[in-house]
C-alpha cells in the first residue's frame, strides 16, 4: 500500500509538470492502480488543458512533411582543393554545397530556416527604396551590414541622411558614433529597440510564424533568380519577399503601400562568413569625439560587488535553466537595482531585483499569475513598466519582449527577456522555488458573468483588421475596452468630455490572456464586474471584446 | 510559378494541420492530461493519418472525424504496448463515415459528474485533491497549505482518490 501512495503520487506530479508519466508507457499490474490514476485524469479535466507554445503548428507541420514528403536524391559535388582563400572559401564551399542541397526541397520556409542553420555571419549592402502613389521612387538609404547569429551586428550608414552614422551592439554595449556630432552615444545592448531593418533571422523569424506563405512567382532580386513569396503575418499588412533560388536565404522585401508610400529594402550584395571582425565589435571613442553614456549600468564581476554596491545579496537561480548560461551582472547604482543576464543563442534574459518601494500596482493589460497568494504581473509583451521593471530599462512596447514581475519578502523582481514565456516561468519558479502559477480558467473568479452581451463576430473581425493596420490601438486593452463599455451603459446616447467612470476606476482582477475580468471601483457605476474576450486573435495583437458583465449590486 | 506536385502536397498538408491541429490535440489531451505526450501523438496521428487522407480523398467535413480517430486509436496502442494482447489502429478498417467524434457535450456532462462526486467527499479530502490535482500544488506546498505532514497527504491523497473512484463507479451502476 505504502508504495502505492508513493506511485500515485509521482504519477499526479508528472501529469502536473505536464510530463508523460512512466506508467503510461508500463502499464502497472494493479488493477486498483490503474484506477486510481484514471479518475487522477478524470479530475484533471476540471482544468483547461495546458496547450503548446506558439510555434508548436510549425513544428507539427515540419515533422509531418520531414516524414511524408519525400525529397529528391541530392546532387554530388566535385571536390575542391585548398586554395589561396583557405577556410574562407572551404566555408563558403560547405554553404554552397548545404544550399544546393536544399534547392530541391519543396517548402521554402524550411529551406530558408534550414540555410540559416549554417550561417554564423554575414556581410553586406541593404539599400532601401520609397515609391510613393505616382511610382515615383526615391533611394533613402544605403548600409554596409555585419550581422552574426548571435545578434550582434555593426552598420555603417553610406548614403542617406545618416551618413557616416555607426551602430554597433557587440552584446555587451551598444553605441552609435555620429561624427556630424563628433559624439558617441552608449546605450545598454539589452534590450535593443532600434536594430536594423531586415535582420536575416529575424526575417525567417517571422515568416515561420506568418499565417500563410505562397509562391507567387519568380523574378531577378539583385540579378539573382529568386521566388517571391507573399507572406501574411499575424497582423498587419501581407508583405512580399524574394527568396534567392540557390541560397535559399532572403534578398529583397517589399512592404505594403501604406499612405501612399510603400517600401522596398534590397540586399544588393550579401556573402557568409565565420565572424563578425573584432575591430569592428571593440569599443572606442574616436579621437575628438565626446563619449555621452545613456547607459547608467555598471557592470560588476561576483554577487558579493553587487551587495557591497546595492546593500543586498540578490536571489539567485540555484539552476540555470537549460540552454542557458550567466553572462554578466550589472548594477544600476541610483535605482539600488541588481540586474543578471543569461543567455542562449539567440535569447536573453535579464531578472531584475530591488527593494520593493511604493504601492504595488498591475499594468492594465497584464495577466495576473500568483506567488504565494500574491499577484504576479505578466505581459506578453511588455506594455508598461512599473517598479523595477521602470527603474530597469527601456522595455516598453518592444515586440517579442516578455516580462513577470512580483514582490516577496520586502523586495521586486522582474524576469525579463527576449526569449518564450515558458523560458521566463522557468526562471520564475527557480526563483520562487516553484511557487510561481501561471493565470488558469478555474481562479479566483469563474468566467460566468450574470448577463451576456452579444457580439457581432464580423464587427469584431473588421475591428481587428483596423487595430491590425494601426487604428484603434485601446482595443487591445481590456481595461481601457470595459472603460468604454461601462461608459455607454451609463451614457447611451454617447460620450461627451470625460468619461463618467474613470481609468482608474478600473481594476483586472483576472486575465489568462484570453478571458479577462475587470472590476468597477465606483461609486455611480451600474455595474460591477465586465468579462471579455479575444476572440478572433488570442495574442497580445488579438483585439478584447466584452461577452458579458455582472450588475452592481 | 513553381508549384509541383510535392509543392501542393506540402501546401495541402500546411492547411490541413493548421485548421485541425487544436481540436485534435485538446482532444488527446482531455485523454492524457499531459502536454509532453499530447504533442507526440498530435505529431504522430497526422503522420499516420495523412497517407490514408489522402489516398482516399475524404471529404473535408470527415477529416476530423478520422483524426480523432486515429488519435484515440494511437493513445490505445501507445497504453496497450507492453500488455500481451496489444492491438494496433488498423487504419483500413477505420471508415471516415462512421468515425465516432467525442461529442463535446458528453464532455460537460463528465465535467459535472466529477464536480459532484468531490462535494460527495469530506472537506480534508476534496482539499487535498484541489491543491494536489486541480491547483497543482507539490506534496510540500500542499502538507505547508493544510498544515500536515508530507506522508499524511500522500496518504489522504490515495484515500480521497479511493473514495472518488467509488462514488464515480456507484454513479455508472
Amino acid at each position: 500500500m505504502h508504495d502505492n501512495e508513493h506511485r500515485l503520487s509521482d504519477y499526479i506530479d508528472q501529469l502536473n509538470a505536464e510530463k508523460k508519466p512512466k506508467d503510461h508507457g508500463y502499464p502497472t499490474a494493479d488493477p486498483e492502480l490503474q484506477e486510481l490514476f484514471h479518475t487522477v485524469r478524470l479530475v484533471r479535466i476540471l482544468r483547461e488543458p495546458a496547450m503548446p507554445e506558439q510555434d508548436f503548428p510549425a513544428k507539427l507541420i515540419r515533422t509531418v512533411t520531414d516524414q511524408l514528403v519525400p525529397t529528391k536524391p541530392k546532387k554530388k559535388k566535385r571536390a575542391w582543393m585548398a586554395s589561396i582563400a583557405g577556410i574562407a572559401a572551404m566555408l563558403t564551399l560547405l554553404l554552397l554545397i548545404h544550399f544546393a542541397s536544399l534547392f530541391d526541397h519543396p517548402n521554402i520556409v524550411k529551406a530558408m530556416e534550414k540555410a540559416f542553420q549554417d550561417v554564423n555571419a554575414y556581410h553586406g549592402f541593404l539599400e532601401i527604396v520609397e515609391t510613393n502613389a505616382q511610382g515615383k521612387t526615391t533611394t533613402q538609404a544605403k548600409l554596409e551590414i555585419w550581422a552574426d547569429k548571435h545578434g550582434r551586428y555593426y552598420i555603417q550608414e553610406l548614403e542617406g541622411s545618416n551618413k557616416g552614422v555607426i551602430t554597433v551592439n557587440n552584446g555587451q554595449t551598444k553605441w552609435q558614433i555620429r561624427p556630424s556630432e563628433k559624439q558617441v552615444h552608449r546605450f545598454p545592448a539589452f534590450p535593443d529597440p532600434y536594430r536594423f531593418a531586415f535582420e536575416l533571422g529575424n526575417e525567417i523569424k517571422g515568416i515561420k510564424q506568418a499565417i500563410s506563405t505562397n509562391i507567387i512567382g519568380e523574378e531577378k532580386a539583385a540579378n539573382r533568380p529568386s521566388w517571391i513569396v507573399e507572406v501574411t503575418p499575424q497582423g498587419g499588412e501581407p508583405y512580399r519577399i524574394w527568396i534567392d533560388k540557390e541560397t535559399h536565404l532572403p534578398l529583397q522585401k517589399q512592404y505594403a503601400m501604406q499612405h501612399g508610400i510603400q517600401y522596398k529594402i534590397t540586399y544588393t550584395k550579401i556573402e557568409w562568413n565565420l565572424a563578425i571582425p573584432e575591430k569592428l565589435l571593440a569599443y572606442h571613442v574616436p579621437k575628438g569625439f565626446q563619449e555621452i553614456n545613456q547607459n547608467t549600468e555598471q557592470i560588476v564581476t561576483s554577487i558579493d560587488e553587487a551587495k557591497e554596491a546595492v546593500g543586498f545579496l540578490p536571489e539567485v537561480v540555484e539552476q540555470i535553466p537549460s540552454g542557458y548560461v550567466q553572462d554578466r551582472i550589472a548594477i544600476v547604482p541610483d535605482k539600488k537595482l541588481i540586474k543578471i543576464y543569461y543567455r542562449a543563442l539567440d535569447k536573453e534574459i535579464v531578472i531584475i531585483q530591488g527593494k520593493a518601494t511604493g504601492e504595488w500596482k498591475l499594468a492594465p493589460t497584464a495577466m495576473v499569475g500568483k506567488i504565494h497568494h500574491q499577484t504576479a504581473e505578466i505581459q506578453s509583451p511588455v506594455v508598461e513598466e512599473s517598479g523595477v521593471l521602470g527603474a530597469g530599462g527601456p522595455y516598453a512596447g518592444l515586440t517579442n519582449l516578455h516580462s513577470i514581475r512580483w514582490r516577496q519578502n520586502g523586495f521586486e523582481y522582474a524576469v525579463v527577456g527576449h526569449a518564450s514565456l515558458e523560458d521566463l516561468i522557468a526562471f520564475t519558479k527557480e526563483l520562487t522555488n516553484g511557487a510561481f502559477e501561471m493565470p488558469t480558467h478555474k481562479d479566483p473568479f469563474p468566467f460566468k458573468p450574470q448577463v451576456e452581451v452579444p457580439v457581432d463576430l464580423e464587427r469584431e473581425k473588421n475591428d481587428q483588421k483596423n487595430v491590425d493596420a494601426g487604428s484603434s490601438p485601446w482595443k487591445l486593452d481590456p481595461v481601457f475596452v470595459a472603460q468604454v463599455f461601462v461608459s455607454l451603459q451609463m451614457s447611451p446616447g454617447g460620450i461627451t468630455g470625460d468619461y463618467p467612470i474613470r481609468y482608474e476606476d478600473l481594476r483586472i482582477i483576472q486575465n489568462n490572456g484570453k478571458e479577462a475580468i475587470v472590476e468597477v471601483n465606483a461609486h455611480n457605476t451600474p455595474i460591477k464586474r465586465v468579462y471579455l474576450k479575444r476572440l478572433i486573435r488570442q495574442d497580445a495583437t488579438g483585439i478584447w471584446t466584452v461577452v458579458g458583465y455582472d450588475p452592481a449590486p | 510559378m513553381v508549384h509541383g506536385k510535392e509543392d501542393n502536397r506540402v501546401n495541402w498538408i500546411e492547411q490541413l494541420c493548421l485548421s485541425t491541429w487544436e481540436s485534435v490535440y485538446r482532444l488527446i489531451y482531455f485523454k492524457v492530461q499531459n502536454r509532453e505526450e499530447a504533442e507526440n501523438i498530435t505529431q504522430e496521428t497526422y503522420v499516420r493519418a495523412i497517407p490514408y487522407l489522402q489516398k482516399n480523398r475524404v471529404s473535408p467535413d470527415k477529416q476530423m472525424a478520422f483524426l480523432k480517430t486515429v488519435a484515440l486509436n494511437i493513445i490505445r496502442d501507445r497504453w496497450r504496448q507492453h500488455q500481451r494482447r496489444g492491438t494496433t489502429a488498423d487504419l483500413e478498417a477505420i471508415s471516415p463515415k462512421e468515425a465516432a467524434l467525442e461529442d463535446p457535450a458528453e464532455w460537460s456532462v463528465q465535467r459535472m459528474a466529477i464536480e459532484k462526486a468531490l462535494n460527495e467527499l469530506n472537506e480534508e479530502q476534496r482539499t487535498v485533491i484541489e491543491l494536489r490535482i486541480m491547483k497543482g500544488y507539490s506534496v510540500a506546498e500542499t502538507a505547508q497549505i493544510m498544515k500536515k505532514k508530507e506522508t499524511t497527504i500522500r496518504v489522504m491523497q490515495h484515500r480521497a482518490l479511493q473514495s472518488l473512484t467509488r462514488i464515480l463507479h456507484d454513479r455508472t451502476k
